[in-house]
């Protein structure tokens, strides 16, 4: 039985952030450098002392992993790189390396132009840590040294993510990050070979959930949208820009087709353009759907939606608009916003988590009277409603996972123990 | 509909039980070894009075979980005590398991209360009350009907015998009233304090093909007298009869349920009352919907009923035209919101709906 030691770095029981230190045949590597996003103190970053007793991380580390570019999986990266000190590589998948240093420039900002941090990365960090990264296709191994290779699979979840497979010998680990076995209007589903890892990490922080179907997501979201269009109101969605936009725009396209609708959809120009280009680079990670409409035609002709122009918020009548960034921090969405607010037919769908800090995060949190800039108060009259659509692996999944994989040992990363027990008994039972 | 939530559970339960704590029961009942018993956290649009749409929260926990190595037909939930009962085949034995959520989140096997002649006879109907001593009333037959003490599996009481008949579904109805409903649709009272009697009410109208009946009794009425709760009987053909325990020796309603017939069989049949709507009730198990029914103007003449709403959501499930479509298994009223149903299906499906009274009635 091969010695592999597994720890997971940070203070206490987390749930909220990833990063996890694996020892595999003498080789060291880190899967995933996440930031707590619920903390504001030195608690959001990983602990690294644990390894830098060890001497400089450089010589340490044989290798930095990270599955995607979600925050708690990516957002401590500059800090680590730059602020503690790390020189050696750092793989991630082609998508992640072009979307990382975009949020992470975006949650930069946010943390310390708005709430004047000091002890954070800068704009030059991310960028000089973003050199030290080495972009990996799927199903690629990739050679690190003489005796480590790595592999990524693909996750699903969103664009980008993967599975990694961390080979020394003959000696092998699996860590999945975030990934999802079905797959969605944009993505496909997670997939590995038998390759027969001694050990699976996975993050079971859902695997006792049930998830409602995404048909009755998509049923209440259409809902929402078409009651505000039809008393005249303007819906705003506020979006990162990959994925979820897409799917969103697919199913109003659709939605409006069928029932007729006449009320405009825009969608922000600086979006169709980053999102055009990121689609003809990464289309083989979209799903088989995606990649026929994209042969047909440009992602974003549709006959329903088209582009935005700053000048379109203030007309009269009901419309619905897509437009950055997502947290509502900043930019063209933030503008849409402050001009919207105050009438209470109108309405914002937040399509996914939003940083402390942000005006996407109070008015979910259900602030109603917000300060902007030069002690302005925004009165928020208009409806706020939340609307996850991004996915992870049940119990089933993980089941079905491991049956692809083979693992001869499986961890389950996750806050409470016990409450792993039923999922570790089903398991066990089955394999 | 105002609201509808789908989801899937890994395999199809035939059982949906409330619990302490807003919590909802499932097991599976699958020939093979490891069957899931699961306790649910409903999503907090559930639990909350108004419905909210957009919640963020919109599914189901596992909050603990067992594994069965029989089918779980039926389960119930003892009160007052950290433990549940389930019955199923090969026999009418019942098996008795201990939840502790707080603890850890499996639900471990505790103990077994066998029967005597067990083998042989089909699974165990249960009920529960929180009486002077969590009991558990079960039996697979009509002559076999028996109140244990779960803790101590000792037996309180046995019922007379009047008969071998196979029961469909039994009840308490005060700790000292018991209700016994045959397969045949005989109904029968009986008082514990006098184990010999056993008080028959109005057989069900005979037929010239076999049918099957399973009983309804409403529950969760503060204040009123239980008996004075009507019961619904329902056929495996659709009939609904409707009776007063207090005037045994006629029909209070009887109608027709607007059923597929021949139906398919009468192993999924239910039927349910609202426990918040005044004469409403649930019936389930010919297809793949879910029937509401308001019994307020129905009479004795055995008429077809108009159904108030249909939920035809697992019809809409499955795979696609080559399986046959899914039987809805169970149903069950939400305990507060008055509209509210849960559901679920032999495809393993799990509705959880909301209906809107249609335009007219208020």
């Amino acid at each position: 039985m091969p010695e592999i030691k597994v720890t997971p770095l940070g203070a206490g029981q987390d749930v909220g952030r990833s990063c996890i230190l694996v020892s595999i045949a003498g080789k060291n590597v880190m899967l995933d450098c996440g930031m707590h996003m619920g903390y504001n103190d030195d608690r959001r970053f990983p602990d690294f002392s644990y390894i830098t007793q060890n001497g400089r991380l450089t010589d340490f580390l044989d290798c930095v992993i990270i599955s995607h570019f979600h925050l708690d999986h990516c957002g401590a990266l500059p800090y680590f790189s730059e602020m503690v000190g790390y020189d050696g590589p750092i793989y991630m998948t082609h998508p992640t390396k072009a979307i990382c240093p975009i949020l992470l420039e975006d949650y930069r900002k946010i943390t310390v132009d708005k709430k004047g941090e000091t002890n954070f990365f800068t704009s030059q960090m991310i960028k000089d840590c973003m050199k030290k990264v080495v972009a990996v296709h799927l199903h690629q191994t990739v050679q690190v040294d003489e005796e480590l290779e790595i592999k990524a699979y693909y996750a699903g979840h969103v664009l980008g993510a993967a599975m990694f497979q961390i080979k020394v010998g003959c000696e092998s680990v699996v860590y999945t990050g975030d990934y999802n076995m079905t797959p969605d209007r944009h993505l496909g589903a997670a997939w590995i070979d038998k390759c027969r890892p001694d050990l699976l990490i996975t993050e079971s922080t859902y695997a006792t959930t049930i998830r409602d179907s995404k048909r009755c997501r998509e049923r209440d979201f259409l809902k929402k949208v078409h009651e505000t269009v039809e008393r005249g109101g303007k819906v705003l969605i506020p979006v990162f820009a990959l994925g979820r936009a897409q799917e969103l725009c697919i199913l109003l396209e659709t939605f409006w087709e069928r029932m007729n609708l006449k009320a405009p959809i825009y969608f922000s120009t600086g979006l169709t353009e980053k999102a055009n280009h990121y689609y003809k680079l990464f289309i083989t990670w979209t799903n088989q759907k995606i990649r026929k409409t994209f042969v047909q035609r440009n992602m974003f002709e549709f006959k329903h939606i088209k582009a935005f122009d700053r000048a379109f918020a203030d007309n009269p009548g009901p419309m619905v608009v897509f437009a950055t960034p997502g947290m509502l921090h900043a930019g063209q969405s933030l503008q849409i916003f402050r001009k919207w607010a105050g009438n209470e037919k109108n309405m914002v769908i937040m399509p996914g988590y939003c940083v402390q800090g942000t005006v996407g995060h109070k008015i979910l949190s259900g602030q109603r009277k917000l300060e902007m800039e030069g002690r302005q108060i925004l009165e928020v009259k208009m409806q706020v409603e939340y609307m996850s659509f991004s996915a992870h692996a049940d119990a089933k999944g993980i089941m079905q996972l491991i049956r692809q994989a083979e693992p001869s040992n499986v961890l389950l990363v996750h806050g409470e123990a016990k409450k792993m027990e039923f999922l570790k008994q089903k398991i066990e039972q089955e394999f | 509909y105002r609201d509808l939530h789908t989801f899937e559970l890994q395999a199809p339960t035939r059982l949906i039980e409330w619990a302490r704590g807003n919590r909802v029961c499932v097991a599976g009942y699958g020939q093979s070894d490891g069957n899931e018993i699961l306790q649910l956290i409903p999503p907090p649009t559930l639990l909350t009075k108004e419905t909210q749409g957009l919640c963020p929260e919109r599914d189901f926990k596992v909050e603990c979980g067992g594994f069965s190595e029989r089918p779980v037909y039926s389960l119930k939930y003892v009160p007052d005590t950290s433990l549940l009962v389930t019955s199923g085949p090969p026999d009418s034995s019942l098996q008795v398991w201990q939840v502790s959520a707080e603890d850890s989140d499996v639900i471990k096997s505790v103990s077994t209360i066998a029967t005597e002649n067990g083998t042989g006879q089909s699974w165990a109907k249960i009920a529960t009350i929180s009486a002077r001593a969590p009991w558990v009333l079960h039996g697979s037959r009509l002559d076999r009907v028996q109140i244990t003490e779960v803790e101590s599996r000792k037996n309180v009481y046995t019922a007379a015998s009047r008969g071998s008949e196979e029961l469909s579904s039994l009840a308490f109805l005060d700790c000292n009233t018991l209700l016994l409903c045959c397969a045949t649709g005989r109904l029968c009272l009986a008082d514990i304090r006098q184990p010999q009697s056993l008080v028959e009410a109005m057989s069900v109208p005979s037929a010239p093909w076999s049918e099957q009946w399973c009983m309804g009794t409403r529950h969760g009425a503060q204040g009123l007298e239980p008996s004075s709760q009507p019961v619904a009987r329902l056929s495996s053909r659709g009939l609904l009869t409707l009776t007063d325990l207090r005037k045994t020796s006629e029909f209070l309603a009887l109608a027709k349920a607007k059923v597929p017939s021949p139906g398919s069989g009468a192993e999924f049949l239910c039927v349910s009352w609202a426990p918040v709507l005044e004469g409403y009730l649930a019936v389930s198990g010919f297809d793949g919907t879910v029937h509401v029914y308001d019994t307020q103007s129905w009479d004795s003449s055995g008429r077809e009923a108009e159904p108030i709403f249909v939920h035809k959501g697992h019809t809409f499930g499955g795979a696609g035209g080559s399986r046959d479509p899914p039987l809805v298994t169970v149903h069950t009223w939400h305990l507060q919101k008055p509209r509210t149903l849960l559901s679920a299906g032999s495809d393993g499906s799990l509705h959880v709906w909301d209906w809107v009274q249609p335009c007219g009635k208020c």
